[in-house]
């Protein structure tokens, strides 16, 4: 980035020269990383704008226009990925949100085991996508799954988490709940302890219930922590294919395929060009939903 | 009053954390004890006999000890991108933070862009063939640093705020240059965001299939990850195999939630609170 | 042996100038201190003088030479800082030696210096423990070292006594004194107490708006002000300044009054003041006096019993206050009448444009 100035700086070491004194913190610094980067993430970021509008062998592109795009609005199975990319991260962001407050605020009352309690929520974070859903797509197979036998114990009939077309989305998102919940926990926590004592003391001399406690001074002073659960796990949300992948494989039929899956499957079945549209489309999509996501979110911070 | 109730309250929620959050784990655990026959039940029942030693030696060996090589794979990926992450991010995060340049800006919007934007997969693995890296461990070292230099970029920034500038003043005074500021006075201070830096990184990259899938094909490069989902199909009629195998690549995240469970939730949490 | 000089240096952000070209000259072995309110700029031209902010303007010598673009390192300066600034991942033997290793010191004569550092500030120790585990004084000990060891000609402090509490304050700045006279060294001092400033210097620079009002002695700063901003500056209990019209003018001498004060005849240098002029009076509280032949009369406002002084806050007919120090325990009661004087050569006349005529 600044590479003349660095060598300027360097040779200017004499003592009575005019040259440009070192800094301590040379722009040289940024070099390395900002080659990586610039190669291996923005290039195919920004060429990806251009092959998403060819017929593209990896050879040779073809220009074509918009056709990729319109086709991704055509098929119905690709509007399918689309729908369902926004209903999973709708879904899983919405109940991370609410069940990461509502163990937050379990786990920093004063309830005994308070440190296995955290330590078994948080745990799935961390053990593999893969892992998770393939111990999942057994537990949750309709006839030998062990949540079914065990809702047969209950007398109910347990569905076809899975091979049910209107229901496996739902099922993978639940999953993905249960793996991300622990992260929008501990976020909340964090949140929840800095929120300084004076306010309940204060709330509480004004005679605050404990639901008015909740609603006027924990809720909007978590905000932050809010904001920071809502935009991870929607991006999340959004791009996610490990899990879908591990699980349903976009199944049955395309019933639970999102944009990131179909970009796989276009990508397997050598239609790169129309994968890479996929590509472009996922980003415009994280881009109107995002942006504005988070400038709402931030939104009257100023007084924090 | 407020102590039974908490005791109460306590005594639900393990009973419910129990069944939602343990038991699974319990399920992998039995099943990887048990043979064949009674794994193909896929119920939750106590193991006929042990038969974990045996399970673990067929999975290790299954074509050709190919698991010995997904995880020496999947550690040399780790090992050697977080450490560039670390050096480079902390490098990136010392000058961003002490520095005010009309540039800081843009540098600025490409860190967030690059935590929210899908990589375009076909381009890259178009490019990547053509620096001859597709397929290789190097390119898959250097798509892991690219993809997570942005988080870590944010993790040393906002700790580089904490530190006094007086400090890097006193190194110039007392004769420091560039690199001796940095390495000898600042990196030594990063200690605790590095350890959070190391920790979240090293969890993020051995978990990871998407990438491996796209820029790893083939079997001579598998990582574990990919073992993992290849096994799946592979070995379909022998869930205890498929679950030993399960429990063996969940037992690094499991040493490293025991020994630095801290540090992950603080790199994890870290600007939650401040936005 | 190494003096300094400053010519019109000048330090600019942008367009805003922080210091407007300072002319300064500083002997071998000077005790100077930087003194003034905060945003001055003294510390801005402390740190230039270190090399850590870019010189905008004017030539900055060291020992003869010109020094506006050599490094820190090789200016032969050191530095301690408000904070300290130690190194707290390392032991303070090594923080005091971090100098020394970087200029690849031999490791015997390394360890020589940092045990005779150790032995003048008697913290011998306190060698082998990080900075974490002293006191506010023991750090200041340390930081202190480290500039020691590097035997620079000239010290820069930079404000090194106010992380500290007020009895620790007073044995640090003796300290400092007394390093001084063993060191023989040229010392720089910013600070923004004036009694700081007032007990350390040889010489006083006294900085506003990053321009120099007055440099001299302690002494001369006290009874010489050069301006209004130097005498309510120095001195406490400020310098009590009065409105006066001029009411005659002649070689040496101008005669005052107010509707507080008789007429009074004060020696000032007197060109260019005429009469009806008005021009301002400065009076130290420690110069006015309870007097029969009163030339000041109103009420007592407040008293403040100190033992061996009394501070009394004087309210005057027409609305203004003063403030006299009187001797010794003075038998007052608030709301009577005082009528204080004072010696006419302890009075000081400002002109219009608030510079001080000194005869």
């Amino acid at each position: 980035m600044s590479v003349a100035t660095a060598t300027e700086a360097t040779i200017g070491r004499g003592p009575v020269s005019a040259a440009k004194r070192e800094t301590a913190y040379p722009g040289w610094f940024l070099l390395p990383a900002a080659v990586i980067y610039s190669v291996l993430f923005l290039l195919p970021t920004i060429s990806s704008l251009y092959f998403s509008l060819t017929r593209w062998t990896l050879f040779d592109a073809t220009f074509i226009g918009f056709d990729n795009f319109a086709q991704f609005f055509r098929e119905p199975f690709l509007i399918k990925g689309l729908v369902n990319t926004v209903i999973y991260a709708v879904v899983t962001s919405g109940m991370k949100v609410v069940l990461g407050m509502a163990l937050a605020l379990l786990l920093t009352s004063r309830i005994i085991a308070r440190g296995y309690l955290r330590s078994v929520v948080f745990f799935p974070v961390l053990v593999s996508t893969i892992g998770v859903g393939i111990t999942f797509t057994v537990l949750m197979h309709p006839t030998n799954g062990m949540i079914n036998e065990g809702l047969a114990l209950l007398g109910v009939k347990g569905p076809g988490w899975l091979t049910n077309p209107n229901l496996a989305l739902f099922s993978v998102a639940l999953v993905d709940v249960w793996k991300g919940v622990g992260l929008a926990t501990v976020i909340y926590i964090a949140g929840l302890v800095a929120i300084p004592r004076d306010y309940y003391e204060a709330a509480r001399i004004d005679g605050a219930t404990p639901w008015q406690n909740f609603w006027f001074v924990t809720l909007p002073l978590s905000r932050p922590a809010t904001a920071t659960v809502i935009t991870l796990s929607f991006i999340g949300g959004l791009r996610t294919f490990d899990l879908i992948w591990a699980m349903t494989k976009g199944g049955p039929g395309f019933s639970s395929d999102t944009i990131a899956s179909v970009i796989y499957k276009q990508y397997q079945a050598g239609f790169f060009g129309l994968s890479t549209a996929g590509n472009v489309v996922l980003f415009i999509l994280i881009a109107i939903l995002v942006v504005p996501l988070t400038m709402l979110l931030n939104r009257k911070r100023g007084h924090e | 009053m407020k102590n039974r109730a908490s005791v109460i309250s306590g005594i639900a929620a393990i009973v419910f954390s129990f069944f939602v959050f343990v038991i699974p784990f319990l399920f992998i655990i039995l099943m990887s004890f048990k043979d064949r026959q009674q794994a193909s039940l896929r119920d939750f029942s106590w193991p006929n006999g042990f038969h974990l030693w045996d399970n673990l030696v067929a999975v290790v060996s299954t074509r050709n000890w190919m698991m010995v090589t997904a995880f020496i794979n999947s550690s040399l990926i780790t090992v050697v991108s977080v450490t560039l992450l670390i050096v480079l991010a902390a490098m990136v995060g010392f000058v961003l933070a002490r520095r005010k340049a009309k540039w800081n800006g843009t540098i600025e919007f490409l860190i967030l862009a690059g935590l929210m934007i899908p990589p375009a997969v076909v381009p890259t693995i178009w490019l990547l063939q053509g620096l001859k890296l597709f397929g290789t461990l190097h390119g898959m070292i250097l798509i892991q640093v690219a993809y997570n230099l942005p988080f870590s970029i944010i993790l040393y920034r906002a700790f580089i705020a904490t530190i006094p500038r007086e400090l890097d003043e006193a190194a110039i005074i007392d004769g420091a240059r560039p690199l001796d500021v940095f390495f000898r006075v600042i990196l030594p201070l990063l200690w605790p965001v590095t350890v959070t830096n190391i920790v979240v990184q090293s969890v993020g990259i051995f978990n990871d299939f998407t990438n491996p899938l796209y820029y790893l094909p083939g079997s001579s490069n598998a990582t574990v990850q990919l073992t993992l989902y290849n096994f799946q199909s592979q070995f379909n009629t022998s869930y205890n195999l498929l679950f030993t195998n399960i429990l063996l690549i969940t037992i690094p995240p499991l040493i490293v939630f025991l020994f630095f469970n801290r540090q992950i939730v603080a790199g994890m949490t870290a600007g939650a609170v401040k936005g | 042996m190494a003096g300094l000089e400053l010519r019109q240096l000048r330090k600019s952000y942008g367009n805003v100038e922080v210091i407007k070209g300072v002319d300064l000259n500083i002997e071998h072995g000077e005790f100077v201190v930087f003194v003034g309110p905060s945003g001055c700029g003294k510390s801005t031209l402390l740190r230039m003088i270190a090399g850590l902010e870019d010189i905008s303007g004017g030539e900055l010598r060291i020992g003869g030479k010109v020094m506006n673009h050599v490094e820190p390192r090789d200016r032969s300066i050191a530095m301690v800082f408000q904070s300290y600034a130690l190194y707290p991942h390392m032991t303070v033997y090594e923080n005091v030696g971090f100098g020394l290793k970087l200029a690849k010191t031999p490791k015997d004569v390394r360890d020589q210096k940092i045990r005779e550092a150790a032995r003048i500030l008697q913290m011998e120790h306190l060698l082998d423990r990080k900075p974490g585990q002293l006191s506010g004084g023991q750090r200041q000990r340390v930081a202190i070292g480290r500039a020691i060891v590097r035997q620079p000609e000239v010290f820069l402090f930079d404000e090194p006594l106010s992380n500290l509490d007020a009895a620790l304050r007073v044995d640090t700045r003796m300290e400092i004194a007394k390093l001084h006279q063993n060191l023989g060294a040229s010392m720089i001092y910013v600070t923004h107490d004036q009694v700081e400033a007032m007990v350390l210097a040889d010489k006083i620079v006294v900085l506003d708006g990053g321009v120099v009002q007055q440099v001299g002695s302690p002494i001369e700063l006290y009874q010489r002000p050069a301006n209004l901003f130097v005498a309510g500056f120095i001195g406490s209990p400020k310098m009590n300044l009065l409105p006066v019209t001029v009411e005659a003018v002649s070689d040496g001498k101008v005669t005052i009054s107010s509707k507080d004060l008789a007429a009074t005849d004060i020696a000032a240098n007197s060109s260019g003041i005429s009469a009806g002029e008005t021009v301002t009076l400065g009076v130290r509280p420690h110069a006015l006096q309870i007097s029969s032949s009163a030339t000041l009369v109103g009420r007592v406002a407040l008293v403040e019993r100190l033992g061996n002084e009394t501070n009394v806050n004087v309210e005057l007919p027409t609305g203004g206050q003063l403030m006299a120090v009187l001797d010794g325990d003075q038998p007052l009661q608030i709301g009577h009448g005082i009528a204080l004087g004072f010696d006419s050569s302890d009075a000081v006349i400002f002109d219009g444009e608030g510079q001080a005529r000194h005869l």
